[in-house]
């Protein structure tokens, strides 16, 4: 008999990759259905646990390229992206940079940006909770030093950009679309914010914003001061009312927390 | 002022997504629920709030289907820590894991698969539900697997294997009546010598399940309604162990919640019963 660590590596090679030799090996009881027939339930069972659970979280890929297609890359990616944790509810993580590579996807160049934002969904609806901004604190902040500050976003907020239209491709093949609206893949790029409402207001929202706003939102993610933030903004978008647009994300939750500068000490600030 | 936190000895439903909204604004009757405790591995939104709330009107029981305590692989820390995280956040009534293994190598299969029934791994079983139990500070259920492959290695029977890890670890029992009947058809064995080989004692929890027999072997889909058989085997169960928390189990093509409370319903009145034979 082989170890357990050794017969369970053949239960998973004759259970994933239908390996011959490794099914022989763990002697399975024939008892009037044969061994493969037997480790084709297992197969059965393994691959429909991830196809499930990749259309529970990639609903509009599938929509996309219809349940036959997206069956066959679901198995292909099981098969060379393992799990690597007991909760399959977040298996998926790499599924965009896989479609991207997937011969068969070759064509639907929109398909890994589509996957991000429906993968930016997924996250959000479990990140962590988060207090609404302090007004309060803020207006004790003198305003000169305003541009000191750096901001903090809501831990759900995702943001991306794509060169095709995904918001459009999203919205089109939500499950009350009849799926028939043609979308010009020309029409141009989307940038996108994904961010959970505070519960009472419910549910993800999936908003199109600015380059600027991306450019202020994602400097500010980056743990720059508002002064970066403005002048990256301002060099890019001369137009761009910072002013307005910090006052909407603080509102709308997007910005939840400000940190001031560190003073030196007198000790330390030599 | 939450639930109580102890299982009651009546019947519960598995909570699943598709009912949450109906058992928060409805608070149906029922005894107590159980979840997936994976379903619960989040850091915030909606899924934990909806739990929190739920648990202040019924007792809970965390059921994990992710911890591997048959791996050969070291059991996984991480997964554990979002398990303690839980309970202490839950406060269940019982935190139960699957008698199986589902990742080897790192690389994790999402399934429960089944053992073979050796020395080498009723030891190693064992040695992981000790240590989850000592992780957690609390007693463990474990719930014996549907199993649609058995091997020439096997040194013992199921029932042995089973009673054998309640024996030397002291974790109780989640007797899964459905699991023993696709079994016992699947493999050949009569149910009965089950009943006779787990110490009474130890059974902590019943569940009750609907399988698929449209195929070679009966599969342990949890997508449908009891099958007559396995209320038979669950009158026998109840009157070998006494009545225990029962649950029932619906997983896939999940119905509409009153034929579950409809299901439980049923469990309610063999448990009644029986407590009027035993008194």
């Amino acid at each position: 008999m082989p170890s357990l660590r050794e017969w369970q590596r053949a239960f998973s090679a004759a259970a994933v990759f239908n390996d011959a030799a490794a099914l022989a090996s763990l002697r399975i009881v024939a008892g009037g259905m044969k061994p493969e027939a037997r480790i084709g339930i297992y197969r059965a069972n393994v691959l429909g646990n991830y196809r499930r659970a990749l259309a529970a979280t990639y609903p509009v890929i599938k929509r996309l390229v219809g349940a036959p297609f997206f069956d066959a890359a679901s198995d292909n990616f099981v098969r060379g992206h393992p799990s690597t944790r007991g909760d399959i509810n977040r298996y998926g993580a790499d599924f965009s940079e896989f479609l991207g590579s997937y011969p068969p996807a070759h064509d639907l160049k929109y398909l890994p940006d589509v996957a991000r934002l429906e993968w930016a969904v997924d996250q959000a609806n479990i990140a962590r909770d988060a207090a609404s901004f302090d007004l309060t604190a803020f207006a004790s902040v003198p305003a000169q030093l305003h541009g000191e500050l750096r901001f903090s976003l809501h831990p759900s907020a995702h943001l991306i950009v794509s060169i095709f239209p995904i918001l459009h491709i999203w919205q089109a093949n939500q499950p009350s679309c009849s799926g028939d609206e043609r979308i010009d893949l020309d029409e141009g790029g989307d940038t996108v914010l994904v961010l959970r409402r505070p519960s009472d207001a419910g549910g993800i929202a999936i908003e199109r914003i600015s380059r600027a706003e991306h450019l202020l939102l994602a400097t500010l993610a980056a743990g720059r001061t508002l002064d970066e933030a403005a002048n990256r903004c301002a060099a890019m978008a001369p137009e761009f009312d910072l002013a307005a647009a910090l006052q909407r994300h603080v509102a709308g939750n997007t910005i939840v927390a400000f940190r001031a500068p560190v003073v030196p000490t007198s000790e330390s600030g030599a | 002022m939450p639930a109580s936190t102890a299982l009651p000895v009546s019947a519960g439903i598995g909570l699943r997504s598709p009912h949450i909204g109906h058992v928060r604004a409805e608070r149906p009757l029922v005894g107590w629920l159980e979840v997936h405790s994976e379903n619960y591995f989040v850091d915030g939104g909606p899924a934990i709030a909806a739990l929190e709330a739920i648990r202040r009107d019924y007792p809970i029981s965390l059921h994990g289907v992710g911890l591997s305590l048959g791996s050969a692989d070291a059991l996984d820390a991480r997964h554990l820590g979002r398990l303690k995280q839980l309970v202490s956040r839950i406060d269940p009534g019982a935190v139960s894991e699957h008698l199986c293994w589902s990742h080897v190598d790192g690389r994790h299969l999402n399934d429960l698969l089944p053992l073979p029934f050796t020395e080498e791994a009723l030891a190693l079983v064992c040695d992981r539900v000790d240590a989850v139990q000592s992780a957690l500070g609390r007693t463990l259920l474990v719930e014996n697997v549907s199993a649609y492959v058995r091997f020439d290695d096997d040194a013992m029977s199921e029932w042995e294997f089973v009673a054998a890890v309640a024996r030397r670890t002291g974790c109780k029992l989640l007797f899964d009546v459905n699991n023993i009947y696709v079994n016992a058809v699947n493999h050949g064995f009569d149910a009965s010598a089950y009943l006779t080989a787990i110490p009474a004692d130890a059974v902590a929890e019943i569940h009750l399940a609907g399988f698929d027999s449209s195929g070679d072997c009966l599969i342990d889909t949890h997508g449908a309604r009891v099958a007559p058989p396995v209320w038979e085997l669950y009158r026998a169960t109840v009157a070998c162990f006494g009545p225990k928390p029962t649950l029932i189990e619906w997983d896939t093509d999940i119905p509409p919640l009153e034929i579950l409370l409809d299901e439980a319903a049923q469990a309610q009145i063999i448990l009644e019963t029986c407590d009027a034979i035993a008194a």
